[in-house]
């Protein structure tokens, strides 16, 4: 077993993506001709948004990610070198600042914020590389 | 899930078509029967505007028009006996029934009374009995024709509602969507026709009854992830929306083409 995708059921996904594209500055590997899927171009592991609807079609029920609410209990970590202007653009684009970044004891830059679904996202320095 | 031999159904996307009837309709439906036996038509909390005939006859067709359905009924038929059918979106009951939505629900409106309702339909006659005639008469009817403002708030708390499968308390539907929850529960009493919460327990006792049925999930385990208590309060749904036990599914259930 391996992981293959992380994929967040979101109200529109090509809001969504070209969200990503401009607070993360992520890249879109592609958008299905349905709206109702894309896959950001992440490595081996794609970062995957399906659409709402895509979830009831699979016999799921699901607590949607919304701004409005609370945040659901997990989080997507972006990691760069530069944090501090990585969270700026990220708030300055749109996201809700939630955290700003702090040195951690083991080296690490960390900051948290919300995506326009309400999704936490962390933005994070490599852990080994202020060692 | 046994659907009985000769059902037909075409969902319609909203998307893909533009046409005034097919922002109104979710589906177009038919079922004719090939032998004698009985059917368990489960309920989905929408109107259906229905043509019922048999092949072999020269009888013209009974219109027939439902109310938002919260009751199974057993409909028996014989070799021949047919049903032409379209199923509403469950926002646009109050499109047939206008105010008296709010008390149409488990009615039925046969013959003249129908008729009244939707007079096209006295246009459609035996030998020219199909989904495009029925689709036309829909269209034809006044109340179709006008222009409707469908209500956002209240279409995006029914994508709630079937997202979560019914789990979602009224609160956090109002507070997703922007209004109180007083105001609404008075836009699904208005369009269609039900609560909040009854339209939620109808979706939510459908996909249980898919988890047992379709996945062979226990009981118990189906209970729990429908959003249900306990086993005694998925069969209390059971009871109520399908009127049978969940350790003892019916054979020749007809579940509509609205899972969850």
């Amino acid at each position: 077993m391996k992981l293959g995708y992380t994929i967040i059921y979101v109200a529109n996904v090509p809001d969504t993506v070209a969200f990503y594209e401009r607070a993360f500055d992520l890249k879109r590997r592609f958008i299905h001709e349905s709206n109702l899927y894309a896959e950001m171009e992440t490595g081996n592991t794609a970062l995957a948004f399906a659409g709402d609807e895509t979830a009831e079609m699979s016999g799921l029920a699901i607590r949607p990610n919304r701004a409005e609410s609370l945040a659901a209990g997990w989080e997507i970590c972006l990691v760069c070198d530069d944090v501090e202007s990585a969270y700026s653009r990220a708030v300055d684009e749109g996201c809700t600042p939630i955290s700003k970044p702090a040195q951690k004891p083991w080296g690490q830059a960390v900051s948290y914020v919300r995506d326009i679904n309400g999704c936490l996202v962390e933005i994070a320095s490599p852990v080994s590389s202020s060692e | 899930m046994i659907i009985p031999l000769g059902y037909q159904e075409t969902a319609v996307s909203p998307n893909l078509n533009s046409s005034k009837a097919s922002r109104n309709v979710e589906a177009y439906w038919s079922f004719t029967a090939l032998d004698t036996g009985e059917s368990i038509v489960l309920p989905d909390g929408r109107c259906d505007v229905i043509l019922r005939f048999n092949i072999h006859s020269t009888t013209p067709p009974v219109p027939i028009i439902t109310g938002p359905a919260t009751r199974a009924y057993t409909v028996l038929y014989k070799p021949g006996d047919s049903w032409l059918g379209v199923r509403l979106r469950p926002c646009h009951g109050s499109l047939l029934w206008g105010k008296d939505i709010t008390d149409a629900a488990d009615k039925v409106l046969r013959q003249e009374e129908a008729l009244a309702v939707m007079p096209t339909l006295a246009k459609l006659h035996r030998g020219g009995l199909s989904e495009t005639a029925l689709a036309s008469a829909v269209e034809q009817c006044s109340a179709f024709s006008q222009a409707y403002q469908i209500n956002e708030k209240l279409m995006e708390a029914l994508d709630l509602v079937h997202l979560s499968a019914g789990r979602l308390r009224i609160e956090n539907l109002a507070e997703l969507v922007g209004c109180s929850s007083r105001h609404l529960n008075r836009m699904f009493q208005m369009a269609v026709g039900l609560s909040v919460k009854t339209y939620g327990q109808l979706v939510q006792f459908h996909r249980a009854l898919s988890l047992i049925s379709n996945q062979n999930m226990p009981i118990t385990t189906a209970a729990l992830e429908a959003g249900y208590t306990d086993h005694a309060h998925l069969s209390r749904s059971f009871k109520r929306f399908g009127s049978f036990s969940p350790s003892k599914l019916p054979d020749g259930l007809s579940q509509p083409g609205v899972l969850s």
